[in-house]
């Protein structure tokens, strides 16, 4: 559709279609690793990555020439692959070569940038200049000469996704589409998309920062549309891992399209959902989405330091039920929001963002935590070397806890079990939130029972974490991609299931 | 760059590579984004870009692929991957590209003022916007404003003969407030979108809106769980019709995941909606003379008087459904395969007035804000989150915030029991106010 309407005014976050279940369930969350540094071997094919340091350090000399507190480059080159599958038949086949570069000068609250397609040494120093336009007139510092930097990789690669052939993604999807069919005759179509990319990046700053590392990324979605009479369903599975092909050993295809074919069926015969306010039991993992609108999108710092979100002055303050910890973690071992380092080369970490229902911190990029002097906590993530970094989650997660599954759902007598959501979105200044479900059922005298229509959720983000009385010990997550100020990042979302007490929902009967 | 030239020679290079017939799309454009915040300015980006798309044929079977670097390596590359991908697709016999048709130049798509007008002054703009919007003392804080512009330039040629090019631009501003009362806060934000300057709506007429929203609605109260009648504002229309615009995308309809793939002249929706997609209409901001794949686009009525007229195609689903392309091939960029979108999409005003809408009201809610996907398209049913304002015998009575609505596309659609005649033209994706007679309301 051709919308011109929606580039201006607040930016209003987004998490588009949050997917389904990650599928890997982590027993304790600080992941015991391999050490693996990321010093990436020579890349052939990203050529134009390979600016020289007197360069770079002339670019950015010159970006601070009128004035400014901070100068970075950023270069990238992608390389993407995406197929779909529709309908038994292999629809498209796109392959993608973007590469480009990008110059910031922050000064002061300011920010200029500016882009180029071509990375080349003039280019790159128009860019500064057009970037050097806030700075006019201000103070200005001296920047350190860049030297390469060592940062810890939590990605490893068995098999790099540029040594394999076409033809086996597209029997990784032949299998898919299959699957989908045999498991029920009522599914009468699968939509499989494959996607991959390699994103290579060099990141060089006023602060002496060089660092240059390569990160694939694996998403691959089956959706599944069954029919019986009149009664439609379209279900949604996806799988994500900044990964190599491997991916698909541990989730292979059939696993992924069963899992859409079962709830394409389960969907079926879904009734009018009610509405008004009542108890929410969400399953594990995919139910992540609600913390990461809810709590999540109002906890990114940019709108801390701007002092209108609905946290801000609150750090060391009582948010939410004892039982609630959240975290963002951006070195969980080939998670789909895992980073290595963020966009502006901050070292990806473990925030403790809510503790024991206490708020701990904010998600910080460099300019919002110059501005509430705080740490960089490794959250400065963008889309392509278009776009600012701004602060962005990574793989955000409700703590698992001591209840068990079981239990939560035989305790509540009636209410909403929601097993999956289409996705949602937060107002970060007032805090409301909504999500869409895509599988949900009725509680009925402390049991799952009959399924119902997609119904909506809404509430405030302070509300609905007060009213959490219940973390299972199951966490799990899903993947996602997150929207935000026009840009998308890809990220994972995880919770145990969680009870939440009185939300308004939105079904079509009294 | 002669860039019309690049298109034809990249057509004949695809053939000689091995395609059987190729499509050459290129695009370039320039940006400019200024946001201000607290009487300072926030960011200022800029940037120029290009690229190109190459989507070729090879016994039947689609590539496509994209790269941004016009060196002759890069494009030979790029371009073989695209024969390459080609040969992993299946082979259908509608996967055709379009022939060369002539089209009629669409008025006042281009304002060569925009990028003459200086940065200090459109600086300048956007700081005087925001400071009206502060102006009002309900309005504690602001969250910026901006100004934006692009213009862009695009090429399609296609080895049927097809060259044709098109450069447009289009201008913006936008701000947005937050008014707040003791622990409350409410956001109101506003943009004026045109293709040229001049068109620009008044700084004191954004400002004043965008404020107004986020004041309008404090002190919201609760009210019970209900059927009653929903009256949405334009701004939420699209929620309404963004569901029936995806059901009737002629792909969806050939995969039977539509709730309208079987209403073809049929009366699916009360007699008082009519919508028509307007490609051509001179200045409009979603308007060009071709689609995304070259073929010119129309001025077409989709649902007359209630009844399901069109469905929308591109060249290749138009063939499968042994139709004519409708002129919707949409395209996001030289780095999207083409899809099908429309282009001025609006529902055609009605006889009564917003005002004569509430008065005639008994009880119901007056929608100013929804969340959620709108109708989905394939099931029809609709959920979301609402707020707005509540109306009792007429009159409205107090704001509401944190409800729910709901219903199936069969009881909305036929619901619809009064249009008003408040269409804003000045969007892509429009509607007046519209009255649904009765849907389920959540709240205490």
């Amino acid at each position: 559709m051709s919308n011109n309407n929606s580039s201006q005014g607040i930016s209003r976050r987004k998490f588009l279609e949050l997917g389904v279940k990650g599928g890997l369930i982590l027993a304790a969350t600080p992941p015991l690793l391999t050490h693996m540094v990321s010093c990436s071997p020579a890349m052939g094919h990203t050529p134009g990555l390979d600016m020289d340091k007197g360069t770079l350090n002339k670019v950015i000399a010159r970006a601070l020439r009128n004035g400014g507190d901070f100068a970075d480059v950023y270069l990238e080159s992608r390389n993407s692959r995406q197929i779909t599958m529709e309908e038994s038949k292999f629809k498209s086949g796109l392959y993608g070569i973007s590469q480009g570069a990008g110059v910031r000068v922050i000064a002061g609250d300011k920010t200029g940038y500016a882009y180029t397609d071509q990375i080349t040494e003039e280019n790159l120093m128009r860019a500064a200049e057009v970037a050097s336009y806030v700075a006019r007139n201000g103070q200005s510092i001296r920047p350190v000469d860049i030297a390469p930097a060592k940062r810890q990789s939590f990605v490893s690669v068995k098999h790099p996704l540029e040594e394999i052939a076409d033809t086996r993604r597209t029997e990784i999807m032949q299998r898919a589409d299959q699957a989908a069919l045999d498991y029920d005759p009522r599914i009468k179509m699968a939509i499989i998309d494959y996607n991959d990319q390699v994103r290579a990046r060099v990141i060089a700053n006023s602060e002496g920062l060089y660092l240059r590392d390569e990160l694939p990324l694996l998403f691959f979605i089956v959706q599944t549309m069954s029919e019986e009479g009149n009664n439609r369903h379209m279900a949604r599975e996806r799988i994500s891992y900044h990964s190599g092909f491997e991916m698909f050993d541990e989730h292979t295809p059939e696993s992924v399209a069963q899992s859409a074919a079962r709830e394409a069926i389960a969907m079926l015969d879904a009734e009018d959902a009610p509405a008004g306010i009542m108890d929410v039991v969400m399953e594990n993992g995919f139910g992540g989405v609600l913390i990461h609108e809810a709590v999540g999108h109002p906890l990114e710092a940019d709108n801390i330091a701007k002092g209108i979100g609905a946290f801000t002055g609150k750090v060391g303050q009582k948010v939410a039920s004892d039982v609630f910890t959240m975290v963002d973690d951006g070195t969980i071992p080939n998670y789909r929001g895992t980073i290595n380092f963020d966009d502006e080369g901050t070292q990806a970490r473990r925030n403790m963002l809510i503790e024991k229902g206490v708020l701990k911190g904010y998600m910080t990029d460099i300019l919002s935590a110059n501005q509430l002097d705080m740490a960089r906590t490794g959250n400065g993530r963008r889309e392509s070397f278009r776009h600012i970094p701004i602060p962005r989650m990574t793989n955000t997660f409700i703590e698992a806890g001591k209840d068990s599954p079981e239990d939560i759902l035989s305790s509540t007598p009636k209410g909403i079990y929601v097993q999956s959501l289409s996705g949602g979105s937060v107002n970060p200044v007032t805090g409301m939130f909504n999500f869409t479900c895509r599988e949900a059922y009725l509680i009925e005298n402390g049991r799952k029972t009959r399924p119902i229509k997609g119904a909506t959720l809404i509430g405030s983000c302070m509300e609905v974490i007060s009213n959490i009385d219940a973390v299972a010990n199951d966490l799990d997550f899903g993947s996602g991609i997150c929207g935000k100020g026009g840009q998308s990042a890809e990220v994972t979302a995880g919770q145990p299931t969680v009870r939440i007490r009185g939300i308004n929902v939105g079904g079509s009967r009294a | 760059m002669n860039y019309k030239n690049l298109a034809d020679k990249l057509v004949t290079r695809s053939l000689r590579k091995g395609a059987e017939s190729a499509e050459v799309y290129i695009q370039t454009g320039r940006n400019l984004s200024v946001r201000v915040r607290n009487s300072d300015i926030e960011t200022i980006q800029e940037a120029a870009s290009s690229g190109v798309g190459f989507r070729v044929l090879v016994n039947g079977s689609m590539g496509f692929s994209h790269c941004n670097d016009f060196s002759d390596k890069a494009l030979d590359e790029t371009l073989e991957k695209a024969i390459a991908f080609a040969k992993l697709t299946t082979p259908e016999d509608h996967n055709t590209l379009p022939q060369a048709k002539d089209h009629k130049e669409v008025e006042g798509l281009y304002d060569p003022e925009i990028a003459k007008v200086p940065m200090e002054k459109k600086i300048d703009m956007a700081l005087e916007l925001e400071s009206l919007a502060m102006k009002d003392e309900r309005i504690s804080n602001s969250s910026g404003a901006s100004f934006g512009e692009r213009e862009t330039e695009i090429f399609i040629a296609n080895s049927h003969g097809l060259n044709k090019s098109l450069k447009s631009g289009i201008c913006s501003m936008g701000v947005g407030v937050v008014a707040q009362k003791g622990e409350e806060r409410n956001t109101g934000w506003e943009s004026c979108v045109r293709r040229y300057f001049s068109d620009l709506e008044s700084l004191e007429k954004i400002a004043g809106t965008a404020a107004q929203k986020a004041w309008e609605l404090l002190d919201p109260k609760m009210v019970s769980t209900q059927r009653a009648a929903v009256i949405f504002d334009p701004v939420v229309a699209s929620s309404l019709i963004g569901g029936i615009i995806a059901a009737i995308n002629g792909e969806r309809v050939l995969q039977g995941a539509s709730f309208l793939r079987d209403a073809m002249d049929e009366q699916f929706a009360s007699e008082l909606l009519s919508i028509i997609d307007d490609g051509t209409r001179p200045k409009g901001p979603g308007s060009k003379p071709f689609d995304g794949e070259g073929v010119p686009t129309q001025k077409r009525i989709l649902v007359e008087a209630g009844v399901l007229r069109s469905f929308i195609y591109n060249t290749i689903a138009a063939n499968r459904a042994g139709v004519e392309s409708t002129g919707n091939a949409s395209r996001g960029g030289f780095s999207g395969m083409p899809s099908i979108g429309t282009h001025n999409l609006f529902v055609a005003p009605g006889e009564s007035t917003p005002e004569e809408i509430i008065a005639s009201t008994q009880r119901g809610l007056l929608l100013k804000g929804v969340t959620g996907y709108g109708i989905n398209p394939v099931n029809g049913n609709f959920s979301g989150g609402a707020s707005g304002f509540w109306i009792e015998n007429g009159k409205i009575v107090h704001p509401v915030k944190g409800l729910t609505i709901a219903g199936s596309a069969d009881t909305i659609l036929k619901g619809i029991d009064m249009v008003a005649d408040d269409v804003d033209m000045n969007r892509s994706f429009t509607a007046p106010t519209i009255r649904i007679a009765e849907m389920q309301i959540g709240g205490a």
